[in-house]
C-alpha cells in the first residue's frame, strides 16, 4: 500500500515537475504571442491607434503585474484583482488612457494610484518621469519592487494621499487618477500645466464606464469632457 | 414535582400543538425579516424578493415532500413534528452561518460560472429552515385534521405577531444576532414538548441544544458578508479607516467610518481655489447597509469651514433668494444644512427618515460636529419627507431635496425596485404648495451614463408645474450641471431677469453647465463638461414641446415621471434598452446599467421554474391516485389563484399605507401584521362555519371585491385628509381600515383547505404547496406589475383573481357530493 502511493505520489511529482520546466522554456515565447493578440485584436480594433502607446502595451509584461494564478489570463482584456479590493484595469482602458492623455517624451506624468504599478510602466516606455502615488502600503510596497525588479528606474512611487498631488514635482504635463470620488481633487488641478491634460475613470471599481478628460486651458480655463470607452449612441429613437 | 408533571401532561395533550404552531409561524416569519435586512446589508435591496422566493420555495418543497411520504407518517405525526421543531431551532442558526461563508457576488454573475452554484448553494442553505417551519404546520394540520381552520388561524396570528414583534427586536439588535436570538424560544418550545416525548427523543433535543450551543461557544457570531463592491468595503480598505460607531434601526444599520480619505461633497466641486481657500474640513462617513454615504463635517467655529458648499451645484438655489427660510430633506449628516447656513438662511428645518442619524450625531459625534443638530437656527425633525410636510402647513423659501442615494449604487441601478415618494409628480405638487410665493424647490441627482436620472427629474418637474396649474412651466425652472450630479430648480413665481442673470453667473464662474433657462441660447450649452452632444439640453427642450409623449416614446431609457401610482423613479428599464446595450456593449456591462430590474426578472424565471418542479412533481406521483383524479386541476387552480390574489394585495396595500404611515418599515410591520391576524380572524370565522362552504366564499369574495374598489376610490382622499393626525392615530385607522378586508381574505384558503381535508386529504399538503408557490409568483409578479401598469391595475386583478376562485370550488364542492 505504501509502496503503491509513494510511486503514484513520485510519477505525479514528476509529472508536474516536466510540464512546469517544459512550460517554462517557452513562457516567454508564448505571452509575447498573446501580448501581440491583444494589441492587434482588442487595442487597435477598439480604436486606440498612437504609436507609441501600441508600442508600450507591446513591451510591457502584463503577467509580471498579476498575482501567478492569474498569469494565465492577464492577456485578457478585463480587469483583474489585485488584492486589497484593487484591481488592475483592463488592458483596453489603460491603452485608451494613455493615448488620451497625449504625452511625449520629455514629458513628467503624475499618477494617482499605482496599484500593480502596470499603467506607470506603460507610461515609463516612452516619457522622462512617471511620479505614482499608491494609498495601500502593501501594494506601494509591492509595486516600488516590481518596477525595481523590472528595470523601471524612471518611476517613483510613494505611499500616500493621491488627492493633495506631489506638490515637490509639480507642474504635470499629464495627471492620471485612477479613482474618482464625488470630486475631482482641486490641488491636483492646480498642479496641471497650463495645455496639459487629467484623466479620470468614472465609475466604481470594476465598472469603468466612461473616462473623463481634464484639460487647462493655456489661459486656465478648466474644461471635461466624457469620453465613453464604449460608445452608446443613438440615444434617441430612429430605430 | 407537580408543576413539572402538569407541564409534561400539557405537553402531550393534542392542544399543545396550538402554541407550538403560533410560536413556530412567528419566528418563521421574524427569520425570514431578518434576512432580508442581513441581505440588504450584504448584498442589496433586491434580495429582499429574492428571500421571498427563497422561503416559499422551502414551503413549497415541503409541501411536495409530506405528500410523497404522507402514508409512510401515518401514526408518526407527532415525532415528525417533533424532529422539524428541534431541527429547526438548529437551522436558524447554522443556516446563517453558512449562507456567510458562501463567496457570492452578485456582480460576477455574469462572468464567473461558478457563480450560479454559489446562488444555488445560498437557495439551497437559507431553504432549510423554512422548509422546516411549512413542515411543522403541515404536520401540525394532520396532527388535528378537524381543526385546520384553527391552526391557520394560530398560524396566521403568529405570523402577525412574528412581524411585529421583529421590528421591535431591529431597534435593539443587529441583525446578524437575530438568527441565534430566534432559535431561543424554538429551544424552549421544544424542551416543553419534548418532555412528553420518549427518552430518543428527549436526547435528540439534548444533542440538537449541545451542538448549537457548542457551534456559538466555538466559533462566536458569525458576522455579515459584506460584498466588496458596496461602498463600506472599499472605504475600510484605505490604511488609516475604522469603524468608530454603529447605530441600530430597522431602517438601516449605520456604521461611523472615520479616514482622512473620505471627502465627499454634494457633486463635482467646480473651479475651487484650493490654494486660496485650503482643504475641505475633516469628515467622517455615516454608512447606511454598508452602501449609500453621508458624511458630517467637523467644525470648529471657523466660519470658513464651508466655504466649499459655494462650489457645488445645488447652492444654485441660494443664488435667487435672501434670508430664506429653508427645508432639507434628507438631512442626514448635515452637508446641505451647512450650504443653507453658508447661504445665510436665517432657519433650517432638517428632516431625516432615519432615527440612528439625530441620535448618533447628538451624541457620539456632538463635539466633532460642532453640536450642529444643537444649534437654535437648525429644527431636526425625524420623519420621512413627504409626510413631514403633508403634516403641517408650514410655507418656505426653499425645500432642498439631498442628494440620498450614493453615486455608486445609483450608477448601477440597484434601486430600480424601490418606490420612491418623494421623486414622483404628485411629491412635487406637495412642494410646491409649501414653497413662500416666490420660493423655489431644488433636487439634485447623480448623473448617469447614459443620460437619464436627470431627464426623468426635469420631465418630473415639468409635469407637477402643468398639474398645478403653471402654464409655462419652462419660465419656472432652472437646470445646470457638473460631470456628475444635476441641479434642478422649480420656482413658484416665473424667474426674473435678475434671477436668471444670477443664475448665469453662477454657473459661469465654476465652470457648470446650463441645461435648461428661460432664454437659454444652443451655443450657451455644452460649454464646459463636454457631451457628445447636448442631451440634457436637448431633452429639456423635447419635454417642453409639444411633442413630449414622442420623446418619452423614443428615448432610450423609461424617463417618464413617476407617479404615486408607479412610484419607481430609479426604473428606467425598457426591453429596448437591453437590446441596444447588449449590441453596444456586451453582455457583460448590463448589470452595471440596469441591475434592479434585471434580478427581479431572475426571481420571476427562478420561480418559475421551481414552481413547475415542485408542483409537477407530486402531480406526477398523485396522477396514479384514482380518488384526487378530476379534482387535481380545480385544486391547482383554485390554490394558486388564491395565492397570487392575496399576495397582489398585501403588497399593493404595503405600497398603499407606505405614504400614509410614512415610514416604510412602519407600513411592512402594521400592513402585514393586520392582514396576518385579520384574516387569521376570517379563518376562525370560516373554521366555526357549520353550513354550506360555497355561499360563504362567494360572500367573502364580494366584500373583497367591493372593498378593494372602494378603497381605490377613497383612499387617496381620506389618507390626505388624515395625513396631519399623530402617529397612533394613523397606525389605528390603518388597522380598521384593513380589518374587514383581511377578514374576507382570511375566508377562502381554509375553507378550501378543509373541503381538502375532508374529502381528498392526500391533498392538503399539496395544496398548501402550491399556495405557497403562487405567493412567491405573486410578490415578483405583483413588482413587475405596479412597476408597469401601476398600483391600481394590481389591486383591480388582485379582484379579478379572487372572482376567478369560485368556480373552481364550486366544482371541487360537486364533486365531493358525488363522491
Amino acid at each position: 500500500m505504501n509502496t503503491y502511493w509513494r510511486k503514484t505520489v513520485f510519477s505525479a511529482l514528476l509529472t508536474c515537475g516536466l510540464t512546469v520546466s517544459g512550460y517554462a522554456g517557452t513562457e516567454d515565447d508564448e505571452f509575447k504571442e498573446r501580448r501581440e493578440h491583444m494589441v492587434k485584436n482588442t487595442i487597435e480594433l477598439r480604436g486606440v491607434n498612437d504609436p507609441a502607446t501600441l508600442k508600450a502595451m507591446r513591451s510591457v509584461e502584463r503577467h509580471e503585474f498579476v498575482d501567478d494564478h492569474l498569469r494565465e489570463v492577464a492577456y485578457a482584456d478585463r480587469p483583474l484583482p489585485i488584492g486589497h479590493g484593487q484591481t488592475i484595469s483592463q488592458p483596453y482602458i489603460v491603452a485608451a488612457m494613455t493615448e488620451m492623455l497625449q504625452v511625449e517624451e520629455g514629458d513628467v506624468v503624475l499618477e494617482i494610484g499605482a496599484g500593480s504599478g502596470y499603467q506607470a510602466a506603460v507610461l515609463a516606455e516612452f516619457v522622462e518621469h512617471v511620479y505614482t502615488i499608491e494609498i495601500v502600503p502593501a501594494l506601494a510596497e509591492l509595486s516600488t519592487e516590481r518596477l525595481a525588479r523590472l528595470g523601471y528606474d524612471n518611476v517613483t512611487v510613494k505611499e500616500g494621499d493621491g488627492y493633495f498631488g506631489w506638490e515637490e514635482h509639480a507642474p504635470f504635463d499629464g495627471i492620471i487618477v485612477t479613482a474618482a470620488a464625488t470630486h475631482i481633487p482641486p490641488p491636483l488641478v492646480e498642479q496641471l500645466k497650463p495645455g496639459g491634460k487629467m484623466i479620470i475613470p468614472v465609475g466604481p471599481p470594476m465598472q469603468v464606464q466612461q473616462l473623463m478628460v481634464v484639460e487647462k486651458q493655456e489661459d486656465e480655463t478648466i474644461t471635461q469632457r466624457s469620453v465613453m470607452p464604449v460608445r452608446f449612441v443613438p440615444l434617441t429613437g430612429e430605430r | 414535582m407537580t408543576i413539572i408533571r402538569k407541564f409534561s401532561e400539557a405537553a402531550s395533550r393534542p392542544s399543545s400543538i396550538f402554541p407550538a404552531v403560533f410560536l413556530i409561524s412567528a419566528v418563521g416569519i421574524a427569520y425570514q425579516v431578518t434576512l432580508m435586512r442581513v441581505f440588504s446589508i450584504g448584498q442589496w435591496h433586491h434580495f429582499a424578493y429574492m428571500i421571498i422566493s427563497i422561503a416559499m420555495l422551502g414551503f413549497g418543497a415541503s409541501g411536495t415532500i409530506l405528500t410523497l411520504i404522507r402514508a409512510r407518517l401515518a401514526g408518526r405525526e407527532r415525532q415528525a413534528f417533533y424532529l422539524s421543531l428541534v431541527l429547526l431551532a438548529l437551522s436558524l442558526p447554522l443556516c446563517y452561518v453558512w449562507s456567510q461563508r458562501i463567496p457570492f457576488e452578485t456582480f460576477h454573475l455574469v462572468t464567473q460560472g461558478d457563480q450560479f452554484g454559489y446562488l444555488l448553494g445560498l437557495y439551497a442553505v437559507l431553504a432549510v429552515p423554512f422548509f422546516l417551519v411549512s413542515t411543522c404546520i403541515t404536520l401540525a394540520l394532520f396532527l388535528v385534521p378537524r381543526r385546520v381552520g384553527r391552526v391557520y388561524f394560530t398560524d396566521l396570528l403568529g405570523s402577525g405577531l412574528g412581524a411585529a414583534t421583529v421590528v421591535g427586536l431591529l431597534f435593539l439588535f443587529p441583525p446578524e444576532q437575530l438568527p441565534y436570538l430566534l432559535s431561543v424560544p424554538l429551544f424552549l418550545l421544544a424542551g416543553w414538548i419534548g418532555l412528553g416525548m420518549g427518552r430518543r427523543w428527549k436526547f435528540l433535543f439534548a444533542l440538537c441544544l449541545g451542538a448549537a450551543l457548542f457551534w456559538v461557544g466555538v466559533r462566536g457570531l458569525a458576522p455579515i458578508r459584506v460584498s466588496e463592491y458596496k461602498a463600506l468595503s472599499y472605504t475600510l480598505q484605505f490604511p488609516d479607516a475604522e469603524v468608530v460607531a454603529d447605530a441600530q434601526s430597522p431602517l438601516s444599520q449605520v456604521k461611523v467610518v472615520r479616514s482622512r480619505q473620505i471627502r465627499e461633497t454634494p457633486g463635482q466641486l467646480g473651479n475651487y481655489p484650493f490654494a486660496q481657500l485650503g482643504a475641505l474640513p475633516e469628515q467622517v462617513g455615516l454608512f447606511f447597509d454598508a452602501g449609500s454615504i453621508s458624511v458630517v463635517n467637523r467644525y470648529d467655529d471657523d466660519p470658513d469651514t464651508f466655504a466649499f458648499m459655494e462650489y457645488v451645484t445645488p447652492a444654485l438655489a441660494y443664488q435667487v433668494v435672501t434670508d430664506p427660510r429653508v427645508l432639507v430633506i434628507g438631512a442626514g449628516g448635515g452637508s446641505d444644512v451647512w450650504m443653507a447656513l453658508r447661504h445665510g438662511a436665517q432657519e433650517v428645518t432638517a428632516v431625516e427618515v432615519d432615527p440612528s442619524v439625530f441620535r448618533l450625531i447628538e451624541t457620539e459625534l456632538k463635539e466633532f460636529s460642532g453640536d450642529l443638530y444643537g444649534r437654535d437656527d437648525i429644527k431636526p425633525v425625524t420623519a420621512e419627507g413627504r409626510g413631514f410636510l403633508q403634516s403641517q402647513g408650514e410655507q418656505y423659501d426653499v425645500i432642498q431635496i439631498a442628494l440620498l442615494d450614493a453615486f455608486t449604487a445609483a450608477a448601477s441601478g440597484v434601486y430600480a425596485l424601490s418606490e420612491s415618494y418623494i421623486y414622483t409628480r404628485e411629491a412635487v405638487e406637495l412642494y410646491l404648495e409649501h414653497l413662500e410665493p416666490d420660493g423655489v424647490l431644488a433636487i439634485t441627482r447623480w448623473l448617469k451614463t447614459p443620460a437619464r436620472d436627470a431627464i426623468k427629474m426635469f420631465a418630473t418637474l415639468v409635469e407637477a408645474a402643468e398639474a398645478a396649474g403653471i402654464d409655462d412651466p419652462g419660465a419656472h425652472i432652472a437646470f445646470i450641471r457638473s460631470w456628475n450630479a444635476g441641479t434642478l430648480l422649480l420656482s413658484r413665481s416665473p424667474w426674473t431677469e435678475e434671477q436668471v442673470s444670477a443664475m448665469r453667473s453662477f454657473s459661469e464662474s465654476r465652470g457648470f453647465d446650463m441645461a435648461w433657462l428661460p432664454g437659454l441660447a444652443p451655443d450657451e450649452v455644452n460649454r464646459f463638461t463636454l457631451l457628445e452632444e447636448p442631451i440634457y439640453y436637448e431633452s429639456a427642450r423635447a419635454i417642453l414641446s409639444a411633442d413630449r409623449d414622442g420623446f418619452y416614446e423614443n428615448y432610450l431609457f423609461d424617463v417618464r415621471p413617476a407617479t404615486d401610482d408607479r412610484p419607481y423613479f430609479f426604473q428606467f428599464f425598457k426591453w429596448d434598452t437591453l437590446r441596444v446595450l447588449m449590441r453596444d456593449m456586451g453582455f457583460e456591462w448590463v448589470p452595471f446599467i440596469e441591475w434592479g430590474y434585471i434580478a427581479l426578472l431572475g426571481t420571476i424565471v427562478q420561480g418559475a421554474v421551481a414552481s413547475a418542479i415542485f408542483i409537477l412533481l407530486p402531480l406526477i406521483t398523485l396522477a396514479r391516485r384514482t380518488e384526487t383524479r378530476g379534482a387535481r386541476r380545480w385544486v391547482v387552480l383554485y390554490f394558486m389563484a388564491l395565492g397570487l390574489a392575496f399576495m397582489f394585495l398585501e403588497i399593493a396595500f404595503i405600497q398603499k399605507f407606505m405614504l400614509f404611515l410614512t415610514y416604510p418599515i412602519y407600513a411592512v410591520a402594521v400592513v402585514l401584521t393586520a392582514f396576518l391576524v385579520f384574516s387569521g380572524c376570517g379563518s376562525f370565522f370560516a373554521d366555526r362555519w357549520r353550513g354550506d362552504r360555497f355561499p360563504l366564499v362567494a360572500a367573502a369574495v364580494g366584500g373583497i371585491v367591493g372593498l378593494t374598489i372602494l378603497f381605490t376610490l377613497v383612499l387617496p382622499p381620506l389618507f390626505s385628509a388624515w395625513a396631519g393626525w399623530p402617529d397612533w392615530a394613523r397606525v389605528g385607522v390603518s388597522f380598521v381600515l384593513i380589518a374587514p378586508l383581511a377578514f374576507c381574505m382570511g375566508v377562502p384558503f381554509p375553507s378550501g383547505l378543509q373541503l381538502v381535508s375532508d374529502r381528498y386529504s392526500a391533498m392538503v399538503p399539496w395544496a398548501w404547496g402550491i399556495n405557497g408557490f403562487a405567493s412567491v409568483m405573486g410578490a415578483s409578479l405583483a413588482t413587475f406589475t405596479a412597476i408597469h401598469f401601476g398600483f391600481r391595475v394590481l389591486v383591480w386583478t388582485a379582484a379579478a383573481v379572487y372572482i376567478l376562485c369560485l368556480p373552481p370550488l364550486l366544482r371541487l364542492g360537486k364533486r365531493s357530493d358525488v363522491a
